[in-house]
């Protein structure tokens, strides 16, 4: 028998023609889409993606905008930075399309409608009445702006990764460098790890309107600057809360495919904290750092196992500081901790393992 | 025990790797014929691993589609480093992995297969859809990380180093993963015996000796 669990998937000939059929549709409307870009006006269009892949790799980052729109955008403050014929993509339902504007490359997902933008000084805006872009754009640092705009709420790019979601309600969560969201009520600065909702908003209408004029950095630290409350108002929340330990953790964990040290210091920091988080933190700092930094790993195990005593990982802990002991070569550590764990986990899932171990 | 599905499988003949070499140069090219043999020939495995993560959803032939527009996007950057169902199988695994996370631990509709006359569906079948259902809705309630490397271990058949490749971790990461979402698992089965019935002994298995030595 088998030691898979049986699961086969459903398959038909009919089935499986339907998909090659929407791959293929689908195919043909991207390389349409792909020609947009001749089509978009290219006002003072810096360079091409490749000389930037050559020339600025170090400095490149990915941008993932994804901004879910249900209704057609209201007009916005930024409209003034667009001042071209502007082009516009729609999708059909299933069915994407990649196009390219100067530096950025834009995937418009199923049921789409976006409106792409180029003003005089290069910038882009894409302004979404419909469905969702995933925008991969170089930090903008001397480059022509980038803005994504839904509705009232509009997206700067500064360079980072983060994700705007309005479902219906707006919220933007940034896993990665720092996006700067204007709403109606204020102008945000939102950084790696910090999260923008729409109570936010909400707590902010009763502030004097912003200012017109472009904002400058550094912008505002929304955490340092919490809105003043007329009273008898409650107090308001800070504009971007810290974000929960497990937000965090998420965060990090997405972070550790893409930047292990930055991740490590983030399941560092977590792991300074209580509670589930931090003793996630804490194992997925050992597992992140096994092979980098095996004493730093065998630190992080034996933390562990000292301070999450009875948490819900122990034997996984357990098992992983012996698989690190007994890759350093300290097989006698690495034999008499299989004992132990033998001892504490006669039944445990690395049982078979550790009795290798210890024979 | 009751089967889950009634499919039979089928060996594709793999080409040798200058085959694979002159189709995947003929892809690149825009040459449709090769194209489409490409996505036949890749369907099958790409549809059994999208599903075998993902469970009886509605989102499957969406899946399984995104994955393909992503194999043809990117295979001019396939540089023959990997097996190219390996390259392949990872974009599958990556776009189903951020499905699974942009959605979060919600458990999803239960559909299989294409609308029937309930008159025609045998008591084992109801009985096998029971089962699939229950195992996908404990699968959804587990971290992406972890339904996707129990998804391919211990329902996809793939061993501990094949799934720390496929989702880019390392083999202890992807081992910890593993037994972290069996144990959930189990102890889910362990009061469902319906449940019980579908992973009985089959969740259980350690590294085989093939296995330690591949991921040493």
């Amino acid at each position: 028998m088998s030691d898979r669990i049986p699961v086969d998937p459903p398959t038909s000939d009919t089935r499986r023609d339907r998909v090659e059929r929407a791959v293929f549709a689908q195919l043909q409307t991207m390389r349409m889409a792909d020609r947009l870009d001749a089509v978009v006006p290219a006002a003072a269009r810096p360079r091409r993606a490749w000389l930037f892949a050559g020339m600025g790799a170090l400095a490149a980052a990915t941008v993932a905008v994804i901004i879910f729109a249900i209704r057609p955008p209201a007009e916005t403050a930024v409209a003034e930075h667009t001042d071209t014929t502007p082009s516009r993509v729609v999708t059909p339902v299933g069915g994407t399309s990649q196009f390219t504007v100067g530096d950025a490359v834009i995937i418009a997902t199923s049921d789409t409608n976006v409106e792409v933008k180029r003003g005089a000084d290069g910038g882009t805006t894409l302004v979404v009445a419909r469905g969702s872009v995933d925008c991969d754009v170089p930090p903008r640092g001397n480059r022509p702006p980038f803005h994504v705009i839904a509705g009232e709420v509009s997206v700067e790019v500064v360079g980072t990764r983060f994700t705007v979601t309005r479902t219906p309600a707006a919220r933007v969560d940034v896993a990665r460098g720092k996006v700067r969201v204007k709403a109606p009520g204020g102008t945000w600065l939102v950084a790696a790890g910090e999260s923008w909702t729409p109570q936010v908003t909400a707590l902010r209408t009763e502030d004097p309107a912003p200012a017109p004029t472009p904002m400058v950095e550094p912008m505002i630290e929304i955490d340092q600057t919490p809105a003043p409350a007329p009273a008898p108002a409650p107090v308001p929340a800070p504009v971007v809360a810290a974000p929960s330990p497990h937000v965090a953790y998420q965060a990090a964990v997405r972070l550790a495919s893409t930047d292990p040290a930055k991740a490590a210091k983030a399941y560092r920091a977590i792991a300074n904290g209580k509670g589930a988080d931090a003793a996630l933190a804490l194992m997925d700092l050992a597992s992140l750092v096994e092979k980098t930094d095996r004493d730093g790993a065998l630190a992080a195990c034996d933390e562990y196992l000292r301070r999450f005593a009875h948490g819900a990982n122990v034997e996984d802990v357990t098992w992983l500081r012996i698989d690190l002991l007994r890759t350093a070569g300290r097989r006698d550590e690495a034999r008499a901790a299989a004992v132990e764990y033998l001892r504490q986990f006669p039944n445990g899932t690395f049982a078979g393992d550790a009795a290798r171990m210890r024979d | 025990m009751f089967p889950l599905g009634s499919v039979g499988l089928s060996i594709v003949e793999r080409p040798t790797p200058e085959g694979e070499a002159e189709l995947v140069a003929a892809c690149i090219a825009g040459d449709a014929a090769a194209q489409r043999a490409l996505f036949r020939r890749e369907y099958p495995r790409v549809n059994a691993t999208v599903y075998r993560i993902i469970g009886p959803a509605r989102d499957l032939d969406d899946l399984v589609q995104e994955t393909f527009i992503a194999v043809f996007r990117g295979l001019a950057r396939f540089r023959g480093e990997s097996r190219l169902s390996t390259w392949i199988d990872r974009i599958a695994v990556r776009v189903v992995f951020e499905h699974i996370r942009a959605r979060g631990r919600t458990p999803v509709p239960f559909v299989i297969g294409e609308i029937e006359d309930a008159s025609t569906v045998s008591e084992a079948q109801v009985h096998a859809r029971d089962g699939l259902r229950r195992l996908y809705a404990v699968l959804g309630e587990l971290t992406p990380e972890a339904r996707t490397a129990f998804a391919l271990y211990a329902i996809d058949g793939r061993s501990i180093a094949e799934v720390a490749k496929l989702v880019g971790v390392s083999v202890v990461t992807a081992k910890l993963r593993i037994w972290r979402a069996r144990r959930d698992v189990m102890k889910r089965a362990a009061a469902d015996p319906v449940l019980a019935e579908i992973v009985q002994g089959r969740t259980g298995r350690v590294m085989t000796k093939a296995e330690e030595n591949e991921a040493s």
